[in-house]
């Protein structure tokens, strides 16, 4: 009788223990998607209920030229940013774990600072900073192609610089996990490869780099699940213009919800981006694992 | 005898902290050197500078009659087995220790070879295809001691390489390692803090201090005769008692000197001159001490039995602990006062300054 109520005891610890999370989650996550996967068979509005329509919404899909735009700039996005800033941040965090005491905390600061800025300020600032007439990147912009160039109005330059806004505004975050990364790293493994011969350039390549492998994994996935929800820049910036060459998922999302008011179609087209999102992500990490593991 | 590894007044400061001061050793060839000392003492320090991990603030350091004191780690013919092993965790036990030789661009059957003897030598033949996740810290230290057989160095260095592995394990490794020593017959530089692996393992040993050299010797020199109170203390355990006491007479070889506390007059072999009144210290091994009716007055506080060997600690008047060494030890001691004596050439006296008096 008494390890009964011992058991039962146990059991209702662990409920209450596990409950807050569980109800958050299913009141929303799990029930908006629910609703969504709903939704996107049918022929609903914003708000309102709609009509089945069965698969239709899909089938309009496939024949919508501006989705598989917006799919094409959203793979072109994703080459435009996540080896790049990879790259870059492990580059700077490289550097930064040379320098020592004040000065590193100084430098990893200034680096990470424009990660703890709203999405807003910082389309701001480079808005003014590569503004048409006045801005100070203009000379620079002039310097190399001969001429002013109103970035985000050109369907050429406008992808390309939101990677580079999306770089400037993310990236301190990757620099501080090569960071943890590179001090995980014992001191003793660059004295042993000294030992052995190493050159600086032998000991990035056989130790650094095989044994940061994981977090570069980690980078690399966290990466390509962002820059895939590409949104605020995009909308605030060039507003996935001009001739749709900027436009993306998310924003095609945001139009035919809020603004064409086709509760259904948007729900559909968010549906495809969350499978391909979970696909691509999974995708990525278990083969940069199986990589790490060879 | 040609000389191995030689320190030319070699030097290290940290900033304005002076770690090692001018240390001159010559270590022969072939020979199995140990520094050893209490942490902080600049043991690790000095080892690393001879490895070319640290940089010399003073002084030469000679391999093999070449200075080597600005040359690169690689370049010194040393090779390292580290404290913790810095094994390479995401290559093979096969990988970790061809690492040199692939570096050093050698043909694929030359390392093949090599690792293969290494591994014989080292008992590890089975375990080549493992990660060094998958072994046990004997193992992993094999590995470590493996990745620097193939680089056939004339020197190798180890730092505490033993601290990490548990009792019984590290009594093997140090068969093992005086194994190694006796097949390879290469120079061999050692740190530890631990005085049994200086004394079982070394031709010669290195006492260190805050960064100076005590004193230099085989290991039965330093535990016969020590220059001064610090090794004698350090080398021996259990370690050696010590008396503060006051010359009272002397001549013929030999000084009296009455202990401070319990009064007792110990005679000990001394030849200089000792004038009376003066304060020394006498220091008497556990083992050199017998017990007596007369003699210094001890109460017996606690025995540890070992069997062959049981070690008493007893108290003197002021409650200081003397430790007394006895083999075959059958009676119950505890609670008893007993007196303690000693053999005049077994009475080592210092100065106050800690400076051995012979």
């Amino acid at each position: 009788m008494a390890t009964k109520n011992k058991t039962l005891r146990r059991n209702l610890i662990a409920l209450s223990l596990i409950a807050p999370f569980t109800l958050t989650f299913l009141l929303v996550f799990a029930w908006p998607t629910y609703k969504v996967i709903q939704l996107s068979f049918t022929d609903a509005p914003l708000i309102g209920a709609g009509e089945w329509v069965g698969l239709d919404n899909y089938r309009d899909l496939l024949g919508d030229r501006l989705f598989w735009i917006a799919l094409k700039n959203n793979g072109y996005f994703l080459l435009l940013t996540i080896i790049p800033t990879t790259a870059i941040a492990l580059a700077i965090a490289l550097a930064v774990n040379r320098l020592k005491g004040w000065v590193q905390a100084l430098i990893l600061a200034v680096f990470f600072l424009p990660y703890i800025l709203p999405v807003s300020v910082v389309t701001l600032i480079w808005a003014w900073m590569l503004d048409f007439q006045f801005g100070i990147l203009q000379p620079v912009i002039e310097f190399f192609v001969g001429e002013r160039v109103a970035v985000f109005r050109d369907p050429y330059w406008v992808m390309p610089m939101i990677a580079v806004v999306t770089i400037w505004w993310t990236n301190g975050f990757n620099v501080l996990l090569f960071l943890a990364g590179l001090r995980n790293i014992p001191q003793e493994l660059y004295e042993a490869a000294a030992l052995d011969g190493a050159t600086p350039r032998q000991k990035f390549l056989r130790v650094t780099w095989p044994l940061l492998w994981p977090v570069t994994a980690l980078v690399l996935t966290l990466q390509l699940i962002l820059q895939l929800k590409l949104f605020d820049q995009v909308y605030l910036l060039s507003q996935g213009g001009p001739f749709n060459t900027s436009q993306v998922l998310l924003l095609l999302v945001y139009r035919e919800a809020f603004q064409q008011n086709d509760g259904g179609y948007a729900s559909a087209v968010a549906l495809v981006l969350f499978v391909i999102i979970m696909v691509v992500s999974i995708l990525q990490f278990q083969l940069l694992r199986i990589r790490g593991k060879r | 005898m040609t000389t191995g590894v030689s320190l030319k007044n070699v030097r290290k400061s940290f900033g304005s902290v002076d770690v090692i001061h001018d240390v001159s050793i010559d270590i022969p060839k072939g020979d199995f050197a140990v520094f050893v000392g209490p942490s902080g003492c600049g043991k690790s320090t000095l080892l690393r500078m001879i490895a070319g991990l640290e940089d010399t603030s003073g002084g030469r350091i000679e391999i093999d009659g070449k200075d080597v004191t600005e040359e690169e780690p690689a370049d010194r013919g040393v090779a390292m087995v580290f404290q913790n092993y810095a094994l390479y965790p995401h290559l093979t036990v096969f990988d970790n220790m061809a690492f040199s030789l692939r570096l050093a661009g050698a043909k694929k059957d030359v390392i093949r070879e090599k690792v293969a003897e290494a591994a014989r030598i080292l008992q590890l033949t089975d375990h080549l295809a493992k990660r060094p996740a998958n072994l046990s810290g004997g193992q992993r230290q094999r590995v470590a001691i493996g990745r620097a057989i193939v680089r056939q160095p004339s020197v190798f260095l180890f730092d505490e390489p033993l601290s990490n592995l548990d009792a019984e394990l590290r009594v093997q490794m140090r068969l093992e390692l005086a194994r190694l020593h006796r097949e390879l017959g290469a120079t061999m530089i050692y740190v530890t803090h631990d005085q049994v692996e200086a004394m079982t393992l070394a031709n010669d040993i290195f006492v260190l201090r805050d960064g100076w050299v005590q004193q230099a010797g085989t290991p039965l020199t330093l535990y016969d005769d020590p220059d001064n109170r610090f090794v004698g203390g350090f080398i021996g355990s259990p370690a050696m008692n010590f008396f503060e006491a006051e010359v009272t007479g002397g001549g013929d070889g030999v000084m009296q000197a009455r202990t401070r506390i319990g009064q007792h007059t110990f005679t000990a072999r001394h030849t200089g001159a000792a004038p009376e009144g003066r304060t020394v210290t006498l220091g008497i091994r556990p083992e050199h001490i017998a017990l007596a009716e007369d003699g210094l007055r001890a109460k017996v506080d606690m025995v540890e039995q070992l069997g062959g060997v049981s070690y008493l600690h007893v108290k003197l008047e002021d409650g200081s602990n003397v430790v007394v060494e006895r083999h075959g030890l059958r009676e119950a001691l505890e609670g008893h006062t007993v007196g303690l004596t000693a053999e005049p050439d077994d009475i080592l006296v210092f100065d106050p300054e800690g400076r051995r008096l012979r």
